[in-house]
């Protein structure tokens, strides 16, 4: 049972209890053609997402169906091992925040930040949170932007406020520059290993890094915002069109241990943080010219094509 | 939300039937999809029902179904609006009341965030009621006195019966799909071109976030060549510094060949170079003070042209300021009846990289009170246009002024985060200009867009 799964059966009570009856009917037939249901339909495992901006949950058996709509604001939201984390909307007079939740949506920890929200991860097990904001400019696409990641430590407390802090291995040698950015980090299960994309010089790399240690050092060119997948194998990253970020993105995964990569089916552009629903599927949001943000499916292995998953929706997160 | 801009755009010559009684040769019929359709439960108030393919009325537990039309090309005079249901084909969808119908100044509500707990408004007037109804069938509702002409419509269902009634959604598919079914009483004319109106009425044409090395500039500036009229911009009118040398490289072959007409709003790039003076220096006078860069003119006999300055660092807007005390006696020497104001940063805005900003909070104030009709922004690179509101940003039908984010001039473009009530139009992959034809007592506005692209939108207004 999942977080708000949770909170929902504290707050609403007995309601859902009664409804958790019909729960299973509602989900085990996504035909349409059932009685418009009264009550809350989500049973079993959720996908967490923002429906414009609210926290939400939806049926994992059922991505489509109805959602449960919470009050709370995000710019970019994740979750994972029982946290929520959650980066604030900038408004008129107030800068954006990270806020760390519990499966209850009760605020555990608050880091004020500056920027404008844009990557947002937890580790599985729930205790490491990063993010990326743009400080300057508004796009990967655009010269002269830069951008600030940070990670915090639940467990320990212990608070990065910028990777820039870490030390560089570059192409196996120390490295130091003043135009370094880095975003979109991803962990690893023993949460220490972490990989980010590192930007200096006009290129952009994978990078592993050490948390204790307070290392990176790269792995290859040309892979931004890598997720790893649930059995750690494989990164999920977004490869720039030939080469070039102004001709936008397209999602490929890398295998780790053999070095290989796979272009995954589909032909917009992508400009986000992959995620994992499993791990044989991938899954991401893309805006359309409107505004509207729609969560979509796609085969890690390059099969297949990508599948509406959520409609309506953004900031996807499956653990 | 899965399917989009479900027009169906039926128009059939119809030489007979109803309309022969009042001597109509012709008639014409646009039938329309809901833009948006959802339903919320009190008994699951946190709940959100969008991609359901069902839309269910109830007293107990309590449902209320919200239904979106946008009326879009409709020419001629309406003789008739009907709004057609069907019932879904299983039992228990039948019932002894099919509802009653309501309007809603809500046109903004989110199809896939709206639950019980957020629900909009059921504000407007009853339009109608259906009584008992059966599975699987048509119903209909005449809601003529409600849709008017073209524009986007909310439309209620609720209902007190106990024994609820369950149609069908748009995402139930095309041939069960509520309609509203638009009859004009005449032929349509031809679609209006955007030449300029016949009238003669003074045309205001722009964007902002204009001139870079890429070629958005220029697509914008071709547009231009074609539309008559005094050109506006928006600010960031060339990047990154506004210098004196990005104005010559930049501007200057591009939206520069129409400098002549052109009324130029400062930006934030512009002031990347002290004191603007790149900014000040390539527009000269027509950019007003260089220690201002706020100026008012009128255009025609009816309107009224106010450009400020939003760069709060370097020219104060704090309701005290010289800007803003300037701003209110300019309003209230104004005699003209219909008042545009123009400036850089956007005081409500959806988009994901530069938030609402505060500071233009005394702007809009006194533009309120004013009773001005119109106000234009840029500085997010995308086109927005919101409902007319007052200055915090509520639907304000009396007195409300109409905002535009119009950054679509040539520079990159930025994406939307989330999107802000009354926000009812949206574009972030279409370079453009924003044509306004100021007539003696409404505008109308229309995006046109760059070569080879198709987004629109356009409508009127009438000034307050």
């Amino acid at each position: 049972m999942n977080s708000l799964r949770r909170r929902l059966l504290l707050t609403i009570g007995a309601a859902v209890l009664l409804a958790v009856v019909a729960v299973g009917y509602a989900v085990l037939a996504p035909d349409h053609r059932t009685p418009a249901s009264a009550a809350p339909v989500q049973d079993g495992p959720t996908l967490q997402v923002l429906s414009n901006g609210l926290l939400s949950t939806v049926a994992r058996a059922d991505p489509g169906g109805p959602r449960e709509v919470t009050g709370v604001r995000c710019d970019r939201a994740y979750r994972a091992g029982g946290t929520v984390a959650c980066l604030t909307p900038v408004g008129a007079l107030t800068a954006t925040g990270l806020v760390v939740m519990d499966e209850r949506l009760a605020a555990r920890r608050t880091v004020p930040l500056t920027g404008f929200p844009n990557r947002l991860r937890v580790s599985a097990s729930g205790r490491m949170v990063a993010w990326t904001l743009f400080i300057d400019g508004h796009s990967y696409a655009a010269a002269g932007f830069s951008t600030r990641t940070g990670i915090l430590d639940t467990r320990t407390g212990r608070l990065v406020h910028s990777l820039e802090e870490f030390a560089i291995t570059l192409d196996g040698r120390a490295y130091r520059n003043a135009d370094v950015n880095f975003w979109g980090v991803t962990f690893a299960a023993d949460d220490n290993r972490f990989y980010a994309t590192l930007s200096t010089g006009g290129r952009r790399h994978l990078v592993a890094g050490d948390f204790r240690a307070g290392k990176v050092w790269t792995l290859r060119a040309g892979v931004e915002c890598p997720s790893l997948s649930p059995d750690g194998t494989r990164i999920a990253y977004k490869a720039a069109v030939n080469g070039d970020p102004g001709q936008g993105w397209r999602l490929a995964v890398l295998d780790l241990a053999a070095g290989t990569t796979v272009p995954l089916a589909g032909t917009a552009s992508v400009d986000d943080q992959p995620d994992w629903l499993d791990d044989r599927t991938v899954v991401y949001t893309v805006q359309t010219g409107d505004g509207t943000n729609n969560v979509w499916s796609v085969p890690a292995d390059g099969t297949g094509g990508p599948r509406l998953l959520v409609p309506g929706a953004s900031s996807p997160a499956s653990r | 939300m899965v399917r989009r801009g479900s027009v169906l755009a039926v128009v059939a010559a119809l030489g007979l039937g109803v309309c022969l009684s009042v001597g109509v040769a012709s008639a014409a019929t646009s039938t329309f999809g809901p833009v948006a359709d959802t339903y919320v439960d009190n008994s699951a108030t946190g709940t959100n029902y969008g991609t359901s393919g069902q839309l269910g009325a109830d007293n107990s537990p309590v449902k209320r179904i919200f239904l979106r039309f946008t009326v879009s090309g409709v020419s001629g005079t309406i003789s008739s609006v009907k709004l057609r249901l069907h019932t879904d084909d299983v039992a228990g969808s039948e019932s002894s009341s099919g509802g009653t119908f309501r309007g809603m100044s809500s046109t903004t509500w989110s199809e896939t965030s709206t639950t019980w707990n957020n629900q909009p408004a059921v504000d407007g007037p009853t339009l109608g009621s259906i009584g008992s109804v059966a599975r699987n069938a048509w119903y209909e509702v005449d809601v003529t006195s409600y849709v008017t002409g073209n524009g986007t419509y909310s439309i209620a269902v609720t209902s007190a019966s106990t024994d609820g009634v369950d149609y069908d959604s748009r995402e139930s598919g095309a041939s069960t799909a509520p309609q509203l079914v638009v009859t004009t009483g005449t032929t349509p004319s031809p679609s209006p071109s955007p030449s300029p109106s016949p009238g003669g009425d003074p045309v205001l044409v722009g964007a902002g976030d204009i001139a870079t090395s890429g070629s958005g500039d220029t697509a914008t500036a071709a547009l231009l060549d074609g539309i008559p009229g005094t050109v506006f911009t928006l600010g960031d009118n060339v990047y990154d510094n506004g210098t004196a040398a990005e104005f010559n490289s930049y501007y200057h072959p591009t939206w520069g060949r129409h400098k002549a007409r052109t009324r130029p709003v400062a930006g934030n790039h512009d002031y990347n170079t002290s004191g603007a003076t790149g900014y000040y220096g390539y527009f000269g006078s027509a950019a007003g003070d260089p220690t201002k860069g706020y100026y008012s003119y009128d255009l025609g006999s009816n309107w009224h042209v106010i450009v400020l300055n939003s760069n709060c660092s370097a020219v104060p807007c704090g309701t005290t300021s010289a800007q803003v005390t300037w701003l209110r006696a300019d309003l209230a020497a104004n005699t003209r009846p219909c008042t545009v104001a123009m400036w850089h940063h956007p005081r409500y805005t959806s988009g994901a990289n530069h938030a609402p900003n505060s500071s233009v909070a005394p702007f809009v104030q006194a533009l309120y009170d004013a009773n001005a009709d119109l106000i234009l922004t840029g500085h997010n690179h995308q086109y927005e246009r919101f409902a007319p509101i007052n200055p915090a940003n509520q639907l304000d039908t009396a007195r409300g002024i109409r905002h535009i984010v119009a950054g679509m001039g040539g520079a990159g473009h930025y994406g939307f985060g989330t999107i802000l009530p009354n926000s009812e139009a949206r574009n972030s992959d279409t370079h453009g200009v924003l044509k306004l034809t100021l007539h003696p007592n409404s505008y109308s506005w229309q995006f046109v867009p760059e070569a080879g692209r198709t987004y629109a939108d356009s409508g009127t207004t009438a000034c307050h």
